[in-house]
């Protein structure tokens, strides 16, 4: 028999997030190049009747879910490294602000729904689609930072520690498209 | 190289490692197996009916088309068995077969791995793919088949032009598709990179997998514009969203492009895995190592890459910018040179050995012939004009049909009869495999050449009849003669596979004397694919009769037999040092039970129900977390 | 072999004006470079089969491999595809979207399932799958579409152009030679799109000009008889909802005009003659004929009636 070392690669489940967040980055890409090319189709943008988006609240919201990655990456940290150090804490911490990100932009969607529709015009179709894909990639997040934290009160194994790798790596790649979108959206505005 | 009878110790290996990996007997069996293999018979099986389908509808368009103002079927059924044939061929045959039946067959076995890095994902890649196919097979049998063509260009594809459900059928479908066929590539890089066995480093890696890392970028990368596009599609058709709409801001050629920006790298996709394929074949039979591996290495990765910025050929006559159109005619030509490598290579690789015809080798000469001739069809079809000329006319047709079906197909059908032995322990008929080669050789050409005059002449794409009097009925008649030539050749072919999987003679473990690790076990290979995790020197690792020989000396000694659990080695990505030993999960039900669930709730999508889809998906999520309840035992 | 195809009116390898021979010449040129390439695949193949002597895997032939496949793979493509790109470029103009003005005749032409209406802006005539151009003159096509996506193709005289909902494409005919050109529809349009054909027609200036003025004309009443029952027939069996006939009250615009129907070739673009039998066929069952079309079956009307519609619509000459 042989005894395994200390692995030196990343263990497979971190190598196949990333190749889900590749993927979904082609996703985020396909979805930002339409924004782009209706813009550019369309001289009326947004068409009349509809007001440029306002800058501040999404803005700082999406600073907000960035900064949510820091306690995740220390987690990530703490895991990989095998050191002892919390693990529940940073992930929670993660989750609550995280969570509050998605309540809050989902009251943003719903008065934005309230002042047009999606159906009316191409703007308002790009602009509800773009807006929804990045709030269902949080809500699996906040999904995924439950299923963690659950798992993590009953110990931690190595299956969890990667299981933390993965979801920071989930959560880096979903802040990064929410500053692509939230840029994107606001251009009108600028 | 013969079997020999094993020792004490290693006989007592081998007995706990049978039953370490055994699975449950029976069709329960088959439902929740995580083996690679039995997956890829699965996927063999499914593509193969789906072939059979997929043909059946040609015959009766090749039968409709035989003369001028037929009328076998109307328009409204020939439009829905072209667009079935279309993506039917594509997504549900070739590419399953290639990637889900081939790839995963064999890259575990030729990186000398137990299994695929996600076993239970690689199940679920497959149930979603049945889940998708029989949910747009449904459709026919419902006789709301789409039939907007396989690139279902809007407005046509419209709700206000196509009101019935076949648009929403094809664009469902093809989603949940795209799942499937995700997850099989995000599986196949991670088992790529990281389960190949101790001391194959990348520049040892066999180009079957190269071609199958390639394939798997792309997929990843170009999956994701379609998803995007039938998503929209959807949201115009079912929410009245205006994504193609010009009265409302919207544009019909924003559907071109995504899906063209998949549509190109997809069709290399579906070469590529054959590009594996002629590289596992060549030295086997001409019993030498490949010239110039790394370029070819190389070139199979520059082709996927490449495919990306060219998707602009297919959208020539839209009247596009002419600097636009140089660009993409550029890119287009460009891409010759990896294939051109790649041609060469093959060539003189078999004019340097001593090539024996058998019947794989034969299909790769016909898979070189008709992609050669493809490949020149395709360069004059990014020549600007000329294609503003032909495009949508059967010579588009001929040209994609003889790489497609002479450039992909052929070298999966010599993949059939060369892995035969492996797969079944049993030969095939070497005579009559011959036989089949030159039937489905003469076949093809007589079905295919034809078209290209055809669309010479003006003959137009896509048409359930034609008039006489424009001298397109010989070269009609020409084609349907050799569709049913090329089908009595795939029938002798499959007749030859069937009889010879019950009374071929026995293989042994390496009847070609293959290169590649596959040919090290025993045919079929056991569960657990090797008794003891090879270790490897070289690319052609099956040659390596010392390295053989040790392993054989490893499993007496126990080293690397990893016969305490459910387990298989790691190594690292690039240099393939040996990093850890992973528990591997093993058979489970969820896979099956979430393929069910997201192929219903697509369903009820599809009809309106959304209620009970979000149940649904509800109940995707609990299947979910139950199937990572249990996790494998600590690494 | 492709050369015997040259009777056939669809035929891009039997050229009529300059940008068609321009293609043709570029598909000659690719078409024997091609060859040479396949052959030279050939005969690698044919000499791997004739040879069967293996090598062993010494340096200098691999060196030799080596060198065959950087210079069939990559060396000779380079120059060959270079020499094709530059043809390509020089092509490209001749085949280019003419610019607005720069013709004296501007035509319209407008994709619908599944039929072509024609227009000549700046006069009041319109018509339908029959375009009638000077010979010796650059004529603007100006493509568009009603409803989805068809493409304006006729293969002697130019290369086909796409039409989009919001866009128009547009292409120069000039046409030396008189005659009549067949024409079909090259993008999938839906059922008829095997029945969505045309004929360019091309006269001289003179006998065109003359044309033109009939067409601008409005449909002649016919004075009496079963012709002048017909157009009471046209009116009461609301085919105007549909059709346009000018200096009537017919004025639909979901199918082609029929101020001058009689004076057209063929009915439904090209699916059959316009003969009186055809015509009445047509007018009772058009699904029978080509299946998916528009237009409903007027089986139900009484035979007498649809036999005068009939005579009108002869008459509109
Ligand atoms: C297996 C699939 C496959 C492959 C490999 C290819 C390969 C190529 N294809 Fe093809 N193509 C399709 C599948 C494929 N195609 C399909 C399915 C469609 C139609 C979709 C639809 O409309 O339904 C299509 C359509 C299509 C079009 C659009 C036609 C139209 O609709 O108007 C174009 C235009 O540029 C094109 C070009 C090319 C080119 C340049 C290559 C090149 O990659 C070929 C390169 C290879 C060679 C050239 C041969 C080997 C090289 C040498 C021997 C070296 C020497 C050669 C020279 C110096 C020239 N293809
Ligand atoms: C992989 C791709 C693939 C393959 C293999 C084929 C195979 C064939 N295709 Fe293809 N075809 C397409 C992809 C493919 N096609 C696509 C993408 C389109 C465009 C659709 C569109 O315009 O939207 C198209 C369109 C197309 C048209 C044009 C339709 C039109 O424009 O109106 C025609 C016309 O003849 C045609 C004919 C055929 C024929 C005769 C075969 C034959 O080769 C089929 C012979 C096969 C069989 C008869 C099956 C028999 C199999 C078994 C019995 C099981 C065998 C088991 C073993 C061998 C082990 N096809
Ligand atoms: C619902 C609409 C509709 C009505 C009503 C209708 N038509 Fe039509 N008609 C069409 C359309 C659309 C076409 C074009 C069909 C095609 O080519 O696909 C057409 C074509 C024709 C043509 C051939 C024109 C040509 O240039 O090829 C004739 C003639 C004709 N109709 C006569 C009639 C007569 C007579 C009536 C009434 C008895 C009638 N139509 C009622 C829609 C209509
Ligand atoms: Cu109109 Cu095809
Ligand atoms: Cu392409």
């Amino acid at each position: 028999m042989i005894t395994a070392p200390v692995p030196r690669a990343r263990p497979n489940g971190w190598y196949g997030m990333l190749a889900l967040v590749a993927t979904e980055s082609a996703l985020f890409a396909s979805l930002l190049a339409t924004y782009a090319y209706l813009r550019f189709h369309d001289p009326h943008w947004p068409p009349p009747g509809i007001d440029p988006p306002s800058i501040t609240a999404p803005l700082v919201l999406a600073l907000v879910l960035v900064a949510a990655s820091a306690p995740m990456a220390l987690a990530a940290r703490t895991a990989r490294q095998r050191t002892a150090g919390p693990l529940i804490a940073p992930v929670a911490l993660a989750l609550v602000v995280q969570a509050a990100y998605l309540a809050f932009q989902i009251h943003l969607y719903a008065d934005d729904l309230g002042r047009f529709s999606a159906s009316g015009s191409a703007y308002g179709s790009i602009y509800f689609t773009l807006l929804a894909v990045h709030h269902a990639h949080v809500g699996i997040g906040v999904l995924l930072d439950c299923w963690l934290i659950a798992r993590l009160r009953g110990g931690l194994t190595g299956y969890r520690r990667t299981a933390v790798g993965a979801i920071a790596l989930y959560w880096y790649f979903v802040s990064l498209a929410g500053l692509a979108v939230t840029a994107t959206i606001l251009t009108p505005a600028w | 190289m013969a079997v020999e009878s094993p020792a004490p110790a290693a006989a007592e290996r081998i007995g706990r490692l049978d039953r370490i990996w055994a699975e449950r007997p029976g069709l329960s069996g088959w439902i929740t197996t995580t083996d690679h293999k039995r997956i890829a018979l699965l996927y063999l099986a499914t593509s193969l009916a789906f072939f059979a389908a997929g043909g059946t509808e040609a015959l009766v368009m090749r039968t409709q088309l035989a003369q001028p103002n037929e009328h076998v079927v109307g328009p409204a059924t020939y439009d829905q068995l072209m667009t079935m044939h279309g993506v039917t061929m594509i997504f549900f045959f070739v590419i399953p077969l290639s990637i889900g039946a081939f790839g995963n067959y064999l890259v575990p076995l030729m990186i000398g791995s137990r299994d695929m890095a996600f076993p239970r994902m690689n199940a679920l890649s497959f149930w979603l793919y049945l889940g998708s196919g029989l949910l747009v097979y449904s459709s026919l049998a419902l006789g709301m088949a789409p039939d907007a063509g396989w690139f279902n260009y809007v407005p046509l594809a419209s709700r206000r032009f196509s009101p019935g459900l076949g648009i929403d059928f094809y664009a469902l479908g093809l989603i949940l598709n795209g799942v499937s066929s995700t997850a099989a590539a995000a599986n196949f890089l991670v088992t790529i990179a990281k389960l190949r066995a101790p001391g194959m480093s990348l520049n040892r890696m066999p180009l079957f997998c190269y071609a199958i890392l390639a394939t798997s970028f792309s997929l990843i990368f170009a999956l994701p514009p379609l998803t995007a596009d039938l998503v929209f599609l959807e949201l115009d058709r079912k929410l009245g969203f205006k994504f193609f709409d010009v009265a409302h801001g919207g544009d019909p050629v924003l559907w071109q492009h995504l899906f063209w920006i998949f549509g190109h790298p997809e069709v290399y996709i579906i070469v590529l895995p054959a590009f594996g394929i002629a590289t596992s074949i060549i030295p086997t039979f001409t019993r030498r190592t490949m010239v110039a591996f790394p370029l070819v290495a190389v070139a199979e990765l520059l082709v996927a890459f490449i495919g990306f910025g060219v998707w602009v050929h297919h959208m020539f006559a839209t009247g596009l910018p002419q600097m636009t159109m140089v660009f993409f005619a550029a890119a287009s030509l460009i891409i010759v040179i990896p294939s051109g490598i790649q041609i060469f290579a093959w060539c003189m690789t078999m004019v340097t050995g001593r090539p024996e015809f058998k019947t794989p080798l034969l299909f790769i000469v016909g898979f070189i012939v008709f992609f050669v001739f493809g490949g020149l069809s395709g360069i004059t079809l990014a020549a600007v004009p000329f294609d503003q000329q032909v495009t949508d006319t059967y010579y588009v047709v001929a040209h994609f049909h003889y790489v497609i079906w002479g450039a992909a197909v052929f070298p999966l059908l010599g993949g059939l009869y060369y892995w035969f032995p492996k797969v079944t322990g049993r030969m095939y008929h070497e005579r009559l495999g011959q036989a089949t080669f030159w039937l489905v050789f003469a076949g093809t050409n007589l079905t295919f050449f034809p078209m290209h005059i055809a669309g010479m002449l003006g003959m137009p794409r896509r048409v359930w009849t034609y008039p006489s009097g424009l001298d397109w009925s010989a070269e009609n008649l020409v084609s349907t003669i050799g569709a049913f030539l090329l089908t009595a050749g795939l029938l002798g072919m499959l007749a030859n596979l069937v009889m010879s999987a019950y009374t071929g003679a026995p293989a042994g473990p390496n009847p070609f004397g293959g290169a590649t690790l596959e040919w090290a076990t025993t045919s079929p290979p056991p569960p657990y694919n090797f008794a003891v995790i090879p270790r490897v020197t070289s690319a052609y690792a099956s040659w390596d009769d010392d390295d053989r020989a040790d392993d054989r000396r490893r499993l007496e000694s126990g080293e690397l037999v990893l016969e305490t659990g459910h387990e298989t080695t790691a190594s690292t990505p690039v240099d393939g040092h040996l990093d850890d030993v992973l528990h591997m999960p093993s058979e489970s039900p969820w896979p099956f039970v979430l393929g069910i669930a997201a192929t219903l709730g697509t369903a009820f999508v599809l009809t309106d129900h959304y209620l009970i889809a979000a149940a649904t998906a509800a109940l995707a999520a609990a299947v979910l977390v139950l199937w990572h309840a249990g996790e494998p035992a600590a690494a | 072999m492709l050369a015997a195809g040259c009777g056939s009116n669809q035929s891009i390898t039997s050229p009529v004006t300059d940008p068609a021979r321009e293609i043709d010449t570029l598909w000659w040129a690719m078409f024997a470079a091609g060859m040479v390439i396949f052959a030279v695949v050939l005969g690698l193949l044919v000499l791997a089969f004739v040879r069967r002597r293996r090598d062993d895997e010494r340096p200098e032939t691999e060196r030799r491999a080596y060198a065959v496949i950087l210079g069939g793979g990559m060396v000779a493509p380079v120059v060959l595809l270079a020499v094709l790109f530059a043809f390509v470029i020089r092509v490209m103009p001749a085949v280019s979207a003419p610019k607005p003005g720069s013709t004296d005749l501007t035509v319209e032409v407008i994709g619908h399932q599944w039929y072509w209406e024609v227009r000549y802006p700046g006069t009041d005539a319109v018509t339908a799958n029959e375009i009638h151009l000077p010979a010796h003159t650059p004529v603007r096509i100006v493509a568009r579409t009603a409803d989805v996506i068809h493409s304006f193709w006729v293969p002697r005289l130019n290369r086909k152009i796409d039409m989009i909902p919001g866009r128009s494409n547009s292409i120069e005919l000039d046409v030396p030679r008189t005659g009549i050109y067949r024409g079909q529809c090259s993008e999938f349009c839906g059922l008829g799109h095997a029945q969505m054909a045309f004929e360019v027609i091309v006269q001289p200036p003179g006998a065109f000009r003359s044309w033109l003025d009939h067409e601008e004309q409005p449909a002649a009443t016919p004075a009496s008889g079963t012709a002048a029952a017909g157009q009471q027939e046209f009116a009461a069996a609301s085919c105007g909802d549909c059709h346009a006939i000018r200096g009537t009250s017919a004025a639909g615009h979901i199918g082609p005009d029929l101020t001058h129907i009689g004076s057209r070739n063929t009915l439904a673009a090209l699916t059959i003659p316009n003969t009186p039998g055809d015509l009445m066929q047509w007018i009772s069952n058009p699904q029978g004929w080509k299946p998916g079309s528009r237009m409903p079956g007027f089986a139900s009307l009484p035979l007498s009636a649809r036999r005068a519609l009939v005579a009108y619509l002869e008459s509109l000459r």
